[in-house]
């Protein structure tokens, strides 16, 4: 029995549609472009989207002037009839273009015809007063180098387009830094995952026993679920530091590793601790989870299968986990996710080193976007993630049958 | 005859009391041993804390060298603690995290309770697909919102503000949703049927009858939205580069990107940090479990 909303039913969702349309939507398909340009924020050229070519008429009209002034300044000196003449035609030639543009301000749009013209211009300009000043080096023209600069100056006002089309995700395939943060984020997030499910598990299932003082395991248990990442990583970092910290001093001690200073130095010490660090916060959230689904299990089922005389392994094999099996798939779908996007955890604990062995996919984005400023490489990874995120997903709900959508 | 019989008896009797001791024995084994396991969980997950607040208590000639591996050095000193709070601003930015998250919990909640109980009780075309998109922005990287955001703050000048918020709605909106929808889904119909034959609109029926209802499950909502915005890191630290605007999170992390990592006045500053999260977590474990149980356990 659908309906189309009525009019008052639709304001209940309209706040959510733009929320989301905003800063959700919006934000995603914006990314999209990003991936087909050359998109670089430190790039006076590439600071912004073009499909077709511009042309900073502000920039031009300024250096253009210039130019002239110093063409003008130099003629003086010249005494050679000829290269005066020289001088003239080429003051006169910049005076063409000048009076062109004089009244244009700000960047505008070039036609194809437009942009080869103005190419061209620039370009004869650029050789015309190299050749010039090479001829008339005897006369010592004090602006010839200026005249150089402002040319390279007036050449930045013609703006090529940075459309690249699907460039930089043939870059992606060969990009060995990406294979390598794509291998460090699945492993961190298999393993991490793994543990935190065997121990949330056991956990839940001994939490489910003892019911005597479990208000206070509960509690305890969401402590390090809610204290913020990054300040959870900073106090492991404290405990891995080599030179003061606990976790590096035992390790060490019992032969881990050779000395305290190797745990966060080396690859995979690191690896292990940004692990150590994941399955510390979460695994008390997953055992939660758990238990709340061992908790709408009927007691009863047990009673009978142990009058039927089956063992503990039996019991759990057939009963424990058909049954939890929904809330299993949810709790791991969602701590999978969670894992395969870790970013606070990674970026305070070890910035994803060293040598970029704990650099997760996040961390290598956001390095590419913030550090290089380069949007557009830094998008194309972040929607390869995105994709991975989706094909989890996908794998959970129509392989793994976890059942997501029925509470609706 | 009897007395083999007599005999055969007593063997029973000896051989069940047998049967209960060992089964009792068992009983033991099995309490004392998940008493253990369940005592080395709970200080697996207490000791940073515990090693935390020893350190940040030390000297720093005592947290380098010798001192740094034992519990007391000797001597306790508050130096830490009086360095964070008044030269680096550290209740400055527990403030503006209880801004940021209160605001985000405030607007986020509304726009939710709307969209469940449109989801929970109206039937409309595209609703699973609305439904499906909620979750589909709960499950993407956060990274893919923040380079478009980030232009888009610096074009309309809202960096180093409180407009963070707006973006937080990312990562808050589509869990609230999601609490809000079982919520409402576990109030009979019955009851807001018989609003309507009183004559109540679709408001009227949310606001004076469901709502008082479903004031357990919005408070919920509340408190797992407010922690989730407390935590935010990712946006804060792109969008608010400016010291003033740094959240708890943040704050924290840039106490040791300098030259040097003073280990002394991290842990003071994760005591102090610390402090809120804790009293959330005791006022309200009963909300919270409740809360991340009704996203993900199916009943």
């Amino acid at each position: 029995m659908q309906k189309t909303l009525s009019f008052r039913e639709f304001l209940f969702i309209l706040p959510i549609l733009v929320i989301i349309s905003i800063f959700s939507i919006w934000p995603i398909l914006d990314t999209l472009k990003y991936t087909v340009f050359d998109y670089r924020l430190n790039d006076q050229q590439k600071s912004q989207m073009f499909l077709g070519d511009r042309f900073n008429t502000d920039l031009f009209n300024e250096n253009i002037k210039y130019v002239r002034f110093y063409l003008n300044k130099d003629k003086e000196l010249i005494q050679d009839s000829a290269q005066k003449q020289e001088f003239e035609r080429l003051i006169d030639y910049t005076q063409e273009m000048m009076a062109k543009y004089e009244n244009q301000t700000g960047v505008i749009e070039l036609s194809g015809d437009e942009a080869k013209v103005i190419e061209e211009y620039i370009a004869s300009i650029k050789e015309d007063t190299e050749s010039l000043y090479e001829a008339n080096k005897a006369a010592n023209l004090a602006n010839g180098e200026n005249l150089q600069m402002i040319i390279a100056e007036l050449d930045k006002s013609f703006i090529g387009s940075n459309f690249i089309g699907f460039q930089a995700y043939g870059q992606i395939l060969t990009d060995s830094r990406f294979r390598i943060a794509l291998k460090n984020t699945v492993f961190f997030t298999v393993v991490s995952v793994f543990i935190e499910f065997v121990l949330g598990l056991a956990l839940a299932m001994i939490m489910n026993k003892a019911m005597k003082g479990i208000g206070l395991v509960r509690t305890i248990s969401l402590i390090p679920w809610a204290i913020p990442t990054a300040v959870s990583a900073l106090m492991w970092s404290y405990m891995y530091d080599g030179g003061s910290g606990i976790i590096a001093k035992i390790a060490a001690d019992i032969g881990l590793i050779r000395s305290p200073e190797h745990l966060l130095l080396t690859g995979a010490g690191a690896m292990a601790s940004a692990i150590i660090s994941d399955v510390w916060k979460t695994t008390p959230y997953m055992a939660l989870l758990l238990l709340g689904g061992l908790q709408t299990i009927d007691k009863g089922l047990y009673e009978s299968s142990q009058i039927d005389g089956a063992g503990r392994i039996r019991t759990f094999m057939s009963i424990t986990l058909p049954l939890l099996k929904p809330s299993i798939l949810v709790a791991l779908l969602f701590r999978t996710l969670d894992a395969f996007r870790v970013y606070d955890l990674i970026a305070v604990l070890t910035g994803g080193g060293p040598g970029g062995s704990t650099e997760t996919l996040s961390i290598y984005s956001y390095k590419v976007m913030f550090g290089q400023t380069n949007f557009g490489y830094g998008s194309v990874i972040v929607l390869m993630m995105f994709f991975c995120v989706a094909a989890i997903a996908i794998l959970f709900v129509k392989v793994l049958g976890a059942d997501i959508m029925s509470n609706k | 005859m009897s007395k083999t019989q007599t005999v055969n008896k007593t063997q029973v009797i000896n051989n069940a009391e047998d049967i209960n001791v060992k089964a009792q024995r068992a009983e033991r084994i099995w309490r004392v041993s998940i008493t253990t396991i369940i005592t080395l969980f709970m200080c697996i997950i207490v000791f940073p804390f515990f090693w935390i607040l020893v350190t940040s208590f030390k000297p720093t000639s005592q947290i380098f060298g010798e001192g740094a591996y034992s519990i007391y050095a000797g001597q306790l000193v508050l130096d830490h603690y009086k360095t964070v709070i008044f030269e680096k601003g550290i209740l400055n930015s527990i403030w503006n995290s209880f801004v940021v998250s209160s605001i985000t919990t405030l607007y986020v909640v509304c726009i939710a309770v709307l969209a469940a109980y449109a989801i929970s009780r109206f039937k409309f075309k595209g609703k699973s697909f609305l439904l499906g998109l909620i979750l589909a922005i709960s499950m993407f990287p956060q990274m893919i919102v923040v380079g478009p955001i980030y232009n888009l703050f610096t074009q309309l000048n809202m960096t180093n503000s409180y407009f963070v918020v707006l973006p937080y709605s990312t990562i808050t909106l589509p869990s609230a949703v999601w609490i809000m929808v079982t919520h409402f889904n576990q109030i009979p119909l019955a009851i807001e049927e018989s609003a309507k034959i009183d004559g109540a609109t679709p408001f009227e029926t949310l606001s004076k009858v469901i709502f008082p209802l479903a004031a357990p499950g919005v408070f919920t909502t509340g408190i797992i939205t407010f922690i989730a915005a407390w935590n935010e890191y990712l946006l804060t630290v792109t969008l608010n580069t400016d010291k003033n605007y740094h959240t708890v999170p943040v704050a924290v992390s840039f106490l040791r990107s300098q030259f040097e990592i003073l280990w002394g006045q991290v842990s003071a500053a994760t005591i102090v940090v610390t402090i809120p999260t804790l009293i959330i977590v005791l006022l309200f474990q009963k909300q919270i479990v409740s809360g991340l149980i009704s996203g993900a356990v199916k009943e």
